[in-house]
Parts: structure tokens; sequence; C-alpha cells
């Protein structure tokens, strides 16, 4: 990589005399960019690849957002002419690097889209003028962009502002954010859905790069109870702007499910470090222990006690099992646990198939499962059934998404809280050098034992919602693939964070279900990406500032950073005691 | 008494199988502490490698037995060894090399990704390698004349000759790992390097070469197991790597990883294990269907009470 990027590297003072011709072509591609919106992009009926990109001077949907891309790059290429002296405008905003991932962002919409229409709808021949000029405006602008100069750090997320403005900042955002969420998940064809993912993350890239939503992580950061309680309600309110639309809500809930299990992953893996690769047959145990005692005609135990009671019955058969499985493995060396849970897996899985009847005691109806796990019913609430809630009708898929929506909610304030208490700094410390952390008094094996039950409790939580949300719960659900699945959201996403996997979960969760035409090749893509982000991102796309040293421990700015962030959370707790200030 | 020495030649043949695969996890470990997790796959690989080379030159069917099993079978084997250390050179090149100082979550997580790599891109893409059949099912191996379906009887007692096929390829393989390990210059930077990598690096070794012998010495004995497995069962698919290697890392660490003798003993006592387990534990649970769940309680059992396995020696942990 970095051979690479050295070889494309231009001398300084060369680029020096460029710089105002690449804002101009920079302002001039976007403005191009624009103006082939408003031309026609396809062909008549090339709209199954996109949406109506057939009209001149009538933006579709994808287009307008595409205008709304071209426009902040224009204004980004624009600012530093507008604002040719240092003062704090020009300070706030990384104009030189918004600008540029603008560019790319503009090259990358432009791309898709002509692929799109050019594979959807049988040939780049059905590509129009429009499509090649949003093309060549992208190539454009990207050209201008690679000739900018880096801008400084961005001053924006250092401005202090009033609270009300922040506090409608925030659900400015977060409205933006249910829109958005809203309006991907109505499109159909996965050429629109690819396109639009294009754009949001251009989007995104932009923003964080101009720092402009440094101002809205500080706004988030200054009011942070609103801020979760915000988004929560931006959650509980998605299933309103379904239209009672099954489909969407169906993904939406598995989403919830996945990363409430991955999240409960998280804990093991990305703040104990232990690799657990036989997850998923914790939420297997959950299932099939909430099955089993559902009430089902399948099944034979013939206790069926209420929901509440039946869901921690779930949680504790997957702790003990967790601990069964933790107790001789986590005294040797991580390795190993790697090995066993994953036979762990296996055994579970084995085990389950084989409690039939012929080959042990009939509990499970061993291949076949046990199918017609009944719908939950809650106080008089049934689950099953759609209600109407004012005016709108929300079905099946929804109640189980508000319902999953607690358990995550549990399963999150146990995580943040663990991680910010005593036993999560025990955690951090085992991760980082477990003799270390020994030496200094750690309980180490029984802090392991805890992460490691502690995980398998929350992934029976999950699971015994799961076997109600499914219907049905057979053995083969639980495979190894679904652990490697579970590992590469928590990879993904930023181990040891929240927001990342639930990022993680949603990417991997949401991308086979809107982009068919790639299942057959989903596996081996994951395969590959687990290589990749270890390769180059160990620390996942949203990371945690520790666990990213660890994985670069030679970056001196980060260390800074983790250090100071250390300084300031012991000085909040611990007022009286000596700072690092008196100690020198 | 007929049962138990059928199940012994059954389990033995089976161990080896483990046992030759198993020391591709146990050299590699020795010498990098890692868990080549993707060695299954490479097994699986081999396995498939072994099929091309029969592919390739001419899918043969009728000759002699003397042809076939002094003609095609080396043949096969050492078509099957060039793609498999091929590709366990790649990996270790392009995946494990770059992450040697990371934290050891990260190779790890990094091997499960090959493993899903390779599975995956086996059931997608063999088929579409000209002349090679679709590999999203089973594909039946080759028959070679005078090994496959052929048995002899000792009383009561049938012994198949791929099973004869299996032992002996572990015997000299062992024997070949014997000389290699203690009587070349390799074998023996192979062990100072295990000792410690930094001073053996100031003797002058070349680390990354004797890392790089580790993991082509487990490949090309993973590719004898791969065609081994294939004459035993009659097919291969791109799934028979994942069991295997499970099964197989068990048998290191049964026998103490790190420790070659360790992994071959480990593979036999397992496999005995697991096909006496089948016969001899009374009811439903002795019914062939639990014999994986019996050799993964084994593995746990030997962590609880002899988590060094049964030839290694008590070390202090490394991690």
């Amino acid at each position: 990589m970095s051979r690479l990027t050295s070889a494309l590297t231009v001398p300084r003072e060369k680029l020096e005399k460029y710089q105002t011709a690449a804002h101009i072509g920079g302002v001039v591609a976007a403005l191009l960019g624009v103006a082939s919106a408003l031309m026609t992009w396809a062909y008549k009926d090339a709209h199954v690849a996109l949406d109506d990109v057939t009209y001149s001077g009538a933006p579709s949907a994808l287009q307008y957002n595409y205008i709304g891309l071209a426009v902040i790059a224009a204004l980004l290429f624009a600012g530093p002419l507008v604002f040719r002296k240092p003062g704090p405008v020009r300070d706030w905003v990384a104009w030189n690097t918004g600008a540029r991932f603008a560019g790319y962002g503009l090259l990358a919409t432009g791309f898709v889209a002509v692929a799109a229409i050019g594979i959807e709808a049988g040939g780049v021949i059905n590509v129009d003028p429009g499509g090649w000029l949003a093309l060549v405006a992208g190539v454009l602008a990207t050209v201008s962009g690679l000739v900018l100069f880096r801008s400084p750090d961005p001053a924006m997320g250092k401005i202090k502002t009033h609270s009300i403005v922040q506090i409608f900042a925030i659900a400015g955002g977060l409205a933006a954010v249910l829109f958005a969420a809203a309006f991907a998940l109505g499109l159909s064809g996965p050429g629109a859905f690819l396109f639009y993912l294009t754009f949001a993350g251009s989007l995104a890239f932009v923003l964080v790069r101009a720092g402009i939503f440094g101002w809205f992580a500080k706004c988030a950061a200054d009011n942070k109870k609103i801020m979760v309680l915000a988004a929560f309600f931006v959650a509980f309110v998605f299933p309103f702007t379904q239209n009672g639309s099954d489909a969407n809500m169906s993904i939406a809930t598995q989403v919830l499910i996945f990363a409430a299990t991955a999240l409960g992953l998280n804990i093991v893996v990305g703040l104990v470090g232990l690799l657990d690769l036989g997850y998923i047959a914790f939420l297997g145990a959950g299932a099939f222990t909430s099955a089993v005692l559902s009430g089902s005609l399948y099944s034979h135990f013939h206790w069926h006690p209420p929901f509440i009671v039946t869901v921690l019955i779930s949680g504790c058969v997957s702790s003990l099992l967790g601990l069964i499985i933790g107790t001789p493995t986590l005294r040797v060396s991580g390795d190993y646990l790697a090995i066993v849970t994953l036979a762990f897996g296996e055994i579970f899985r084995i085990t389950m198939n084989n409690l039939d009847g012929s080959d042990g005691p009939n509990i499970t109806n061993g291949s076949n499962g046990i199918n017609n796990v009944p719908e939950l019913n809650f106080l008089g609430f049934n689950f099953g059934q759609a209600h109407v809630i004012f005016g709108i009708q929300v079905g099946r898929f929804a109640n189980y998404f508000w319902l999953m929506l607690l358990v995550l909610a549990v399963i999150m304030v146990v995580f943040v809280n663990l991680n910010r208490s005593r036993i999560g700094r025990g955690w951090v410390a085992i991760r980082e050098d477990e003799l270390a952390a020994e030496a200094m008094g750690v309980n180490t094996f029984g802090l392991k034992i805890l992460a490691f039950a502690g995980g398998a409790f929350l992934a029976g939580l999950a699971g015994a919602v799961k076997a109600h949300y499914d219907i049905s719960v057979t053995p083969d659900q639980y495979v190894f693939l679904e652990s490697a699945f579970l590992l590469a959201a928590v990879v993904l996403g930023g181990m040891g964070t929240v927001m990342g996997v639930l990022v993680g979960a949603t990417i991997l969760k949401l991308l086979p279900e809107k982009l068919r035409f790639f299942s057959d090749y989903r596996l081996m893509l994951f395969g590959l990406l687990l290589v990749f982000m270890m390769r180059f991102r160990p620390e996942g796309i949203i990371a945690d500032e520790r666990r990213q040293l660890e994985f670069h421990a030679e970056d001196e700015d980060l260390a800074e950073s983790v250090e100071e962030e250390l300084i300031t959370y012991h000085d909040h707790f611990n007022p009286d005691a000596l700072t690092t200030e008196d100690l020198r | 008494m007929d049962l138990f020495w059928q199940q012994l030649i059954n389990g033995l043949s089976l161990g080896a199988l483990y046992a030759l695969i198993a020391v591709g996890y146990t050299v590699v470990y020795g010498i990098v502490q890692l868990i080549n997790f993707a060695h299954g796959e490479i097994f699986m690989v081999g396995a498939f490698g072994a099929f091309a080379t029969w592919v390739v030159m001419g899918s043969p069917k009728e000759m002699s037995w003397q042809m076939a099993v002094f003609g095609l079978l080396p043949a096969m084997i050492v078509g099957g060894m060039i793609v498999s250390v091929c590709m366990a050179l790649l990996t270790e090149r392009l995946a494990y090399r770059p992450l040697r100082d990371a934290p050891r979550l990260a190779p790890l997580i990094t091997a499960i990704g090959i493993s899903v790599f390779l599975q995956e891109f086996v059931r997608l893409f063999f088929g579409s390698i000209p002349g090679m059949p679709d590999a999203k099912r089973a594909i039946p191996f080759p028959t070679v004349i005078g090994i496959s379906g052929q048995s002899i009887h000792f009383g009561n007692v049938t012994v198949q000759i791929s099973a004869i096929f299996t032992i002996g390829a572990l015997a000299v393989c062992t024997l070949f790992l014997w000389f290699y390990v203690n009587r070349t210059k390799t074998g023996r930077a192979m062990i100072a390097t295990s000792q410690d990598p930094d001073t053996a690096r100031l003797m002058g070794i070349n680390v990354d070469r004797v890392i790089m012998s580790a993991f082509a010495v487990g490949a090309a004995l993973a590719a004898i197991a791969g065609v081994a497995h294939g004459l035993r069962y009659g097919n291969i698919d791109f799934r028979m790597g994942f069991l295997a290697g499970l099964k197989a890392f068990t048998a290191a660490v049964l026998g103490g990883i790190g420790n070659i003798n360790g992994a071959v003993v480990g593979g036999l006592v397992l496999g005995v294990v697991e096909s006496m387990a089948t016969t001899f534990i009374p009811g439903q649970f002795g019914s062939p269907a639990w014999k994986d769940v019996w050799a993964f309680v084994l593995l746990i059992l030997v962590l609880v009470f002899r988590p060094q396995g049964l030839l290694g020696a008590k070390t202090v942990d490394r991690a």
C-alpha cells in the first residue's frame, strides 16, 4: 500500500501553483454533476436498474440524492476560494480533505449508476449522455481533489454551542438517519440499493473527513443521555415508517437478533480478548430451551412457564453450558479456547441432532427440530397478530422488533456499565497482558469465567426470543458458519465498541438480503473480509481507541490521546487522588 | 474378541489419517505458536489437487494393479502435494507473515477467514476449471486398482487395503520426519527456532524460511492424508476439511501440541477411542451418531487433566 501511494505522490512544490485551478475545477465538476442529474441518465425502460432516471429536467429521488452530494462537493471545493484568509470559519471545516472525499464519492456514485444501468438494463448502450456526464464529473472532481493539499485538522468539534441547539441537532441528525434508513429499505432493485448505499457511504465519509461530523459528535457527547434516548426513540418509531410492510420489518428484526448476539460475543472477544468460535451454540441453547418450554405440540415437556421465566431459564441454561465449557479451557492458553469452543459448537449441534429418540432421549426431535413454537402472548398482547397503533397498522414482525429492541437495550446497558466498572477494567487488563494483570492482583480466571458465562447468558436471552420469532428451531440453524458470521460482525464493526457491532451486524445482515445476486458469494467474501480486516484495519470500522492502540503500538498521537482520556476518566472518578501533574 | 481387533484396526487406520493431518498443526505451532486453523482446508485442497491430477492424466480407469499402485497413486500424491504446499505457502506469505507481531487474536481470526474462503472458493470455482466436475456436491474419488475397495481377512477380522495404505503412509512419513528434523540442517534450524526464535536468528538461521518449510512439510503430509481420505471413503467434498481438521487438532492437543511424536500418538489414540466408543459404550450413546462427540469430550478431558498432552513436557504458558 505505502509503496503504491509513494509512487503516486507528486512533490508539494509542483502542486503549489495548481491549487486554485483545482478548486475551480472541482466546483465546475460538481456543477457538471448537478447538470447531469437534470438530464436523463438512461434510455427509456432502464428504470429497472435504478429508479426513474429517464426524464430530463425532473430528477428522480436517487438523482436528488446525487444532486445533494454534488452541491456539498461544490461548497467544499469553493470554500477556500471564498474564505481566502485563515479565520474561524475557514478553520472549522477541513475543506480540502472533505472536497477530495466528495470527489471520490461523486466518482463512485457515478460509476455505480452507469454500471447498474449497464448490467441490469442489458448493456451500456442504455446509458444516456446524462449518465456519462455524471461519470465524467466524478473523474474530474476526483482529479481536482487529488491535486489539493490536505487541510489541517478541522476545529468544528471544538465550537461551543448552546445546548438547545445541540439537542435540535441531535434530533435533526437522527431524524435524517431514520428517513434515510426507511428510504433505503423501500428501494426495490439491487442497483438502486447499491447506488443509495454508495451515496450514503460517501456522504458519511465526507462529513467525517470535513470535520462536520465532529460537531455532531460533540453535541452527542455533551448530551449523552438525550442522544441514547433519542436513538432508541428513533429505533422505536421505525416500524411506523414501514406502513405494515412485513418484508423490511422481518429484516430489521433479524438484524436486531443478530446484533444482540454479536454484542454478547463482543464482551467475550472485544473486551476480554477470548476467541469464542462456538458462540452460536449458546444462542441455540437458549432457542431450544425456550422452544421446549413453549408449549409447542412438538415439545415433549409439559411445563409451560410464562415467557419471563422461560427467558431467564434459557439464559441460565446457556450460561451453565458456558461454565461447563469454560472452566477447563480458561485455565490454559487462549488458543485452546478457540478450538475447544469450536468443538463445543459441534458437540452442541450433533447432540441436538441426536436427541431424537433413536440415538438418545427424545427432546429435540433430532434434525426435524421443534416446530410450531407458539407466538408470544404477553399479558394479553398477542405478538402474532397485527395491531393498529395511532391509526397505523404494525404487523407481527414489528412486535418482535420492539421486544428485541428491549432485549438489545438490556444487553447494551449491561455492556456499557460493565465496561466502565472494575470488572470491565479487569477484562481490558487481561486482554492487554494476562500475566501482568494477574501480577497486579486481577482475578484473571474468575473474570474470564464471568465474561464467558455472562456472554453466554446474553446469547441465551436472544435465543429465547429467536425461537418464538422463527417459529421453528432446528439444529442446522446453529452451525459453525453462523459463529464465523457473528465474529465477522464484531471484527468488521470494531471489537469492544457498541456502535461498531451495531454497524457491523447491520451491514452483514442487510447487504445479503438486499443484494441477492451476491448471496452465493457471500461466505467467500466474508472469509476474505476477515483476512483483509485483520491485515489493514484490525480495529474495525468504528474503533475503540485503546483497542486501536494495541494493533498500532507505534502510533504516538494515538497513545497520547488514550492516555489523556484515561487521566480525565481517572480524575472524574477519583477527584481527590493524586493527578499525574502532582506526581511530576 | 474379534470385534475388539476389528475396531482396533478401524481405529488405527482412522487415527493414522488424523495423525497425518495433526503433524501439520503441531509443526507450525511448535515454531510460531500459531494454530493454523486453515490446515484442515489445506488437507481438503490436497485431496482436490490429487483428484485434479488424475483428471489431467486423462482420467485413467483400466490398468494393471502394479501400474495403479506404483504409477497412478504416486502421481496423484505428488500432484496433491504440489497444490497443497503452494496453497499453504501462499497463505503463510500473504496472510500470516504480515501479522507475526500482531496480538494473538489477529492471526487466529485471519485463519478462520482463510478457512471459510478456501472452502467457498473450492465450492464455487473448482467446477469452472476446464475439465473438472462441479464441486458443490461430493465428487467420487478415482479408484486405484489394488487399493480401493479391496480387503484381506485375518480370521473374522477384515482389513481394508486403504487402511493398510494409510497406516503405512503414516509410518513412512514419521520415519521421514524423524530423519528430516533430527538429521538435516533445515530440521535442526526448526528445532532451534522453536526453542528461541530471536537467538536462532542471531545464529544466522533464516527464520522466515524455517517457518515456510514448517508450513510446507505440514501441507505435504496433509496432501497424503487427503489421498488416504479419498481412498478410504471413496469421495471428497469441499466440507471435508472442517471436521477432519478439528479432529486432527484434537489429536495434536491430545499428544501434546508442538511435539511431532505426540501428534502421531495422539492421532492413533483418538482414532482408536472413537471407534471403540461406538462399539463398547452401551445403550443409545454408543451409536455411531455420537462418535464425534466422544472425540471432543476426550479433548476437553485432556485439557482438564493433562493440558500439556500425553507426550508434552510441562512448560510455562507462553501466551
